[in-house]
């Protein structure tokens, strides 16, 4: 059975216009125990918008039956967000990211990979479900979900420009300056710039996770410096190259897909609380999945 | 911009003027395919005259506009370049109309009398060879056509500071345990992969227990040895005209660790 096509059915016609801060008390408790699939149908209620059942959004792992004694929301069902999450008995997982390692969860060359069988195990034997929660996360309105969770750990909120919710104007800073609180705020290590560190900087554009050349060199025109996830280094970052290597005042921040968009899954765990009560829900952090020489430290856990 | 009649009559020997832009690419590109390039390549002169009088030509891993400027320092006016000149993978010009930066590149490339030869698929394997000298690692190529390399004792860590010194990587990323021991342990090498794909692959193998380690060069530095090799190779094929290597420049810099509030969970190794 495909568990997106159930859910098609389930939505709900135009779906409920919600705001992204929404006033409407917690519902009553459900009769019987909660299901994943009951967990789904209210996101879908609240989502603002009409639900997205043609992406990558769905059940990878785990059945809309299953019965749910706690919510972890996280950027990426790696497996040391899975371990975490059963460690604390959530055995929903909500992630913005794939579990299998490629956007759409493609499993055809995955059938007797060694470590997918591993990861399926795992989840089975956890009873886990795993959901991918990316396209419908970003549809939310007024604010796409990821945008407001990252926006709210910059302190942000309030230089957003209404026509724009990707562009804002700070107080003014340099481009060194920006980038080192990006790394206070985000833990980033391995953050890398394009441009002058003096560069003063008023303006900035987001595009948080992956940034593709096009429509990325655009942005890069929208502001004084473009604040992405990544990009590949022979596209957008060799445009932005070219661009300070011409004397234009502009400035390009890398900060990791996982660091730049994790915040929007835990804004995502607020956001779930308001209308599911019945058990508990958390944000499980992920790491960053790399270091460099100036900081060298192994936070993957090795057991399982 | 072309030094001789195009007109030249055909009994007469091909190489009695100045070589061209094309008839140099004809010649990498054919020489590149007998030296195990693959056949299905789609390299091209992607950008300047074709016709155009050879001074030099000059080896760029891409053809920024900071390797354009260095190239027209050293006299090179036919630019060999193995990542793309346009920004994106296949040099796509559709999504450019009206942009600002094509329009300057461009033009630099006309008043310098330039022409860019992307040399991509077809030097794979010269990526693999010349970055393989440039770490000195030849001697212990697995098998000749793999790049796979069993190399003395050494940890990830080890591994990873002689490549940022070799390379002068400042920005290089390293997924696994520094204090990983090669042996038991497979570590790949690469320029960049996805942070949803094989970084996180490599990340959950590691998570169950299994030694691995993943080094991100960055694409500039991860195959700047290979076109530095490409100039070496080229002056094999080519002896009309000087060739010279232009080194990559890193486009990052990194900051200074200071310490954060952002939730993580540290574990000091």
């Amino acid at each position: 059975m495909d568990p997106n096509a159930l859910l098609r059915r389930e939505v709900l016609a135009g779906g409920v216009a919600a705001a992204a801060v929404p006033t409407r008390g917690v519902p009553a408790p459900a009769a019987g125990p909660l299901t994943a699939g009951a967990v789904i149908e209210r996101m879908q209620q609240r989502i603002g918008v009409p639900w997205n059942g043609w992406g990558v959004d769905g059940f990878k792992a785990g059945a809309p039956e299953t019965v749910v004694r706690g919510i972890g929301t996280t950027m990426m069902a790696t497996f040391d967000a899975l371990k975490s999450a059963a460690r604390q008995g959530l055995n929903m997982v909500i992630t913005h990211e794939p579990t299998y390692w490629s956007h759409p969860d493609t499993l055809t060359d995955l059938q007797h990979d060694p470590l997918y069988l591993k990861k399926l195990a795992f989840l089975r034997a956890h009873n886990m479900v795993s959901f991918h929660f990316h396209d419908n996360w970003h549809a939310l309105k007024p604010v796409d979900g990821i945008d407001y969770g990252t926006q709210q750990l910059m302190g942000w909120t309030t230089y957003m420009h209404a026509d724009d919710q990707r562009l804002f104007t700070l107080p003014p800073t340099t481009l060194g300056a920006l980038a080192a609180d990006f790394q206070q705020k985000t833990g980033a290590r391995t953050i890398r710039v394009v441009g002058d560190p003096a560069l003063p900087i008023r303006t900035v554009y987001e595009s948080w996770g992956y940034c593709s050349a096009f429509p990325g060199i655009s942005f890069l025109d929208k502001a004084d410096v473009l604040v992405i996830g990544e990009a590949q280094d022979w596209d957008l970052i060799a445009y932005a190259q070219d661009l300070v290597a011409l004397g234009e005042k502009k400035g390009l921040i890398v900060l990791g897909h996982v660091k730049s968009e994790q915040w929007g899954m835990r804004y995502c765990a607020d956001w779930l609380k308001r209308f599911v009560s019945e058990v508990p829900v958390r944000f499980v952090p992920i790491i960053e999945p790399y270091w460099n020489l100036d900081h060298l430290i192994l936070e993957i856990e090795t057991e399982v | 911009m072309p030094q001789r009649s195009l007109a030249a009559p055909p009994a007469r020997p091909p190489h009695d003027g100045p070589v061209t832009a094309l008839q140099l690419a004809d010649r990498i590109l054919a020489e590149a395919i007998k030296d195990g390039g693959a056949m299905l390549a789609a390299d091209r002169i992607v950008a300047g005259d074709p016709t155009t009088a050879v001074t030099g030509i000059a080896t760029v891993a891409m053809a920024s506009i900071d390797a354009l400027r260095a190239a027209v320092a050293k006299r090179c006016n036919l630019i060999v370049s193995y990542d793309p000149i346009f920004w994106s993978d296949d040099d796509r010009l559709d999504h450019l109309k009206g942009n600002r930066l094509f329009a300057i590149k461009r033009d630099f490339i006309r008043a310098h009398g330039l022409v860019v030869l992307d040399l991509h698929d077809r030097w794979q394997g010269g990526i693999d060879t010349g970055m393989a000298r440039l770490l000195g690692r030849e001697r212990y190529r697995r098998s000749a056509g793999h790049p796979c390399y069993e190399l003395p004792h050494t940890t990830l860590l080890a591994l990873a500071t002689a490549i940022r010194t070799t390379l002068d990587d400042r920005t290089l990323r390293v997924v696994g345990d520094p204090a990983l021991l090669n042996g038991a342990a497979d570590v790949v090498l690469c320029g960049y992969s996805h942070e949803w794909e094989a970084v996180e692959y490599a990340q959950d193998m590691i998570a169950t227990g299994a030694k691995k380690g993943m080094l991100l060069l960055g694409e500039a530095k991860s195959v700047d040895g290979g076109i530095r090799y490409c100039a070496t190779w080229l002056s094999t094929i080519v002896h009309e005209v000087p060739v010279e290597h232009v080194p990559a420049l890193e486009p990052y810099w990194c900051l200074p660790w200071h310490g954060a509030t952002g939730q993580t969970r540290e574990r000091p190794t």
